[in-house]
């Protein structure tokens, strides 16, 4: 009997794929295209307390197999989210996980306290953007940081939380620990890698914030070992994300360890992507009669 | 709008640097002016689509027809398209122009031009005016295609290489004098607005500008693409490609 079905910290993914936060606003343009409920799960744009206006443009730049943005968390704030998408996710047939940002411990803890009030069923800190000035990356660089606001928001939020850990740091799998031992549920990892872009006849970045955060197929390779690293260094369940285009990817990270995915750039190359990888992934498990989870850390080292 | 797989018919060079390419699909939704498509390009090493403007359209032969300067890497890959090739493309992206107006004056800078014909062509009926202004002779193209729809066409190069000599933007605005237009149309780079607004400003008319900015999904989700508009509830950014592209010049923000 095959299965496709994944379970992350009691939360049932009725396929391990899900897509990344800020590649897919709030559900509703991908909505257009395919029925959300093909997928397993959905991350929300980063939420924060307040409207964001996010950074200056140009805020993205293409690099070879990969593209560097600077967004800066441009996002509507949350209280426009419970009253605008959150009752209209909630009526999807999807795993819906809001993701989470602040400048400061106490934003963290507000706004992981006022999530809450949503229909979301988990929630995604994010303490790693690298395009937010304060905050942000700051919290997802030390491990001792990791662990503190992690421990906050648990203490507060009542939905399983998930830490997104930052790939620019010494050692990602500390910080996995760190994550684990302030009492996430659950991990994801990478996100974005800090990078910059050149235009060699005015001499300047390509972007209006200089520095952005580089995604796509060129991460994928940093983001396998990593996943890999962080599923021997703990227990919670991992959710690998970075460079996944194709069902194989998908089976590259689960073997790395990664019991559930994201999808991110790949949906600006195909709006169907996400969708695409799913019905892959499915017919292939369906061919070999497996069950996904059995591939879970199976990486067999030389 | 739709992801779909089309037929390139033909992928040529017109003018120094600037290509037109028809695509051929199976079936194609009403088009408004002004509105994009998004081209997937075939490299895998480019994880972005390219959007370009509808440059005009054929609703019975079911074609839509770009037309781009090749200025960096991803143009390049498009100008080796040969015609049978299939391409993935998703259209018709953006808001759009649809003039409330009987009388316009469309505005076109360099490749801005290419935003003009599938205006025309959305809108019969309607009394289209248009000036267009490039760099010098070699750069000129689509005045052979705007003549056979507007009611006039003016040209205008930077050096008097050909037409008339002069920024296209003052050509314009003596013009309407005479013409006085319902509404304008402009579509070039920002400079260009910054000239318009200027020459325009006490008018009258409204101006509405066409924009351009990079963008990552095309459709509205990633947030990448914005502009920043000034509205009754203040300043703040909006996406160029699904709240745009055409914004009324007076709340962009340049």
């Amino acid at each position: 009997m095959s299965n496709l079905k994944v379970n992350i910290a009691g939360v049932e993914f009725k396929n391990p794929i899900i897509t990344a936060s800020g590649t897919f606003g709030f559900g509703k343009e991908y909505g257009e295209f395919y029925p959300l409920s093909a997928l397993g799960g959905i991350c929300t744009k980063g939420l924060t307390l307040k409207k964001r206006e996010g950074n200056p443009p140009p805020r993205v730049a293409e690099t070879y197999g990969g593209m560097l943005n600077s967004v800066g968390l441009q996002n509507p704030g949350i209280e426009h989210y419970l009253a605008e998408d959150d009752k209209r996710l909630a009526k999807e047939d999807v795993v819906v996980i809001a993701n989470i940002a602040g400048s400061t411990l106490d934003d963290y803890i507000a706004i992981g306290e006022r999530i809450n009030d949503s229909n979301a069923d988990m929630v995604e800190l994010n303490i790693s953007c690298p395009n937010v000035k304060q905050g942000g990356m700051a919290f997802g660089v030390l491990p001792k940081n990791v662990e503190e606001v992690t421990r906050a928001v648990k203490n507060v939020c009542r939905k399983p939380v998930i830490t997104k850990l930052s790939p620019n740091v010494s050692c990602i799998a500390d910080n996995a620990r760190a994550a684990e031992a302030g009492g996430a549920d659950a991990v994801s990892l990478i996100n974005t890698l800090s990078g910059m872009a050149v235009n060699y006849k005015t001499r300047r970045p390509v972007l209006a914030n200089n520095n952005g955060g580089l995604s796509g197929p060129c991460v994928k390779p940093v983001a396998l070992k990593m996943v890999w690293e962080c599923f021997n260094a703990v227990k919670i369940p991992i959710i690998g994300l970075g460079g996944i285009t194709k069902y194989t990817d998908v089976l590259e990270f689960m073997i790395c360890g990664a019991r559930a995915v994201q999808v991110g750039t790949a949906n600006f190359t195909d709006p169907t992507a996400a969708y695409d990888i799913a019905r892959d992934l499915e017919k292939y498990v369906e061919e070999n009669g497996m069950d996904i989870n059995d591939l879970v850390g199976t990486l067999i080292l030389n | 709008m739709k992801d779909r797989i089309a037929t390139v018919v033909k992928n040529v060079p017109v003018a120094d640097g600037i290509w037109s390419m028809t695509i051929a699909f199976d079936d194609i939704e009403e088009i408004k002016g002004a509105q994009f498509l998004d081209i997937k390009l075939p490299d895998p090493s480019k994880v972005l689509r390219r959007p370009f403007c509808i440059c005009d359209f054929d609703k019975e032969n079911k074609t839509a027809d770009v037309c781009y300067a090749v200025v960096g890497e991803g143009t390049k890959v498009l100008s080796g398209v040969k015609a049978g090739e299939k391409l993935n493309v998703l259209l018709p992206l953006g808001n759009g122009y649809v003039p409330k107006g009987n009388k316009i004056m469309l505005i076109g800078g360099g490749m801005g031009t290419a935003v003009l014909p599938a205006v025309v062509t959305a809108n019969p009926g309607k009394e289209f005016h248009a000036f267009i202004g490039f760099a010098n002779k070699g750069k000129v193209v689509l005045e052979k295609e705007l003549g056979e729809k507007c009611a006039s066409v003016t040209v205008a190069t930077d050096d008097g290489s050909y037409g008339k000599k002069g920024f296209v933007t003052t050509v314009a605005r003596e013009a309407a004098d005479v013409l006085k237009p319902d509404e304008i149309l402009v579509c070039g780079p920002e400079v260009m607005y910054k000239a318009i607004r200027k020459c325009f400003d006490g008018s009258g008319i409204p101006v509405y500008v066409s924009l351009e900015q990079r963008m990552g999904c095309g459709i509205g989700a990633c947030l990448v693409c914005n502009c920043k508009v000034k509205r009754a509830d203040g300043e703040g950014y909006v996406r160029v490609c699904k709240d745009g592209p055409v914004f009324l010049l007076d709340e962009v923000v340049l």
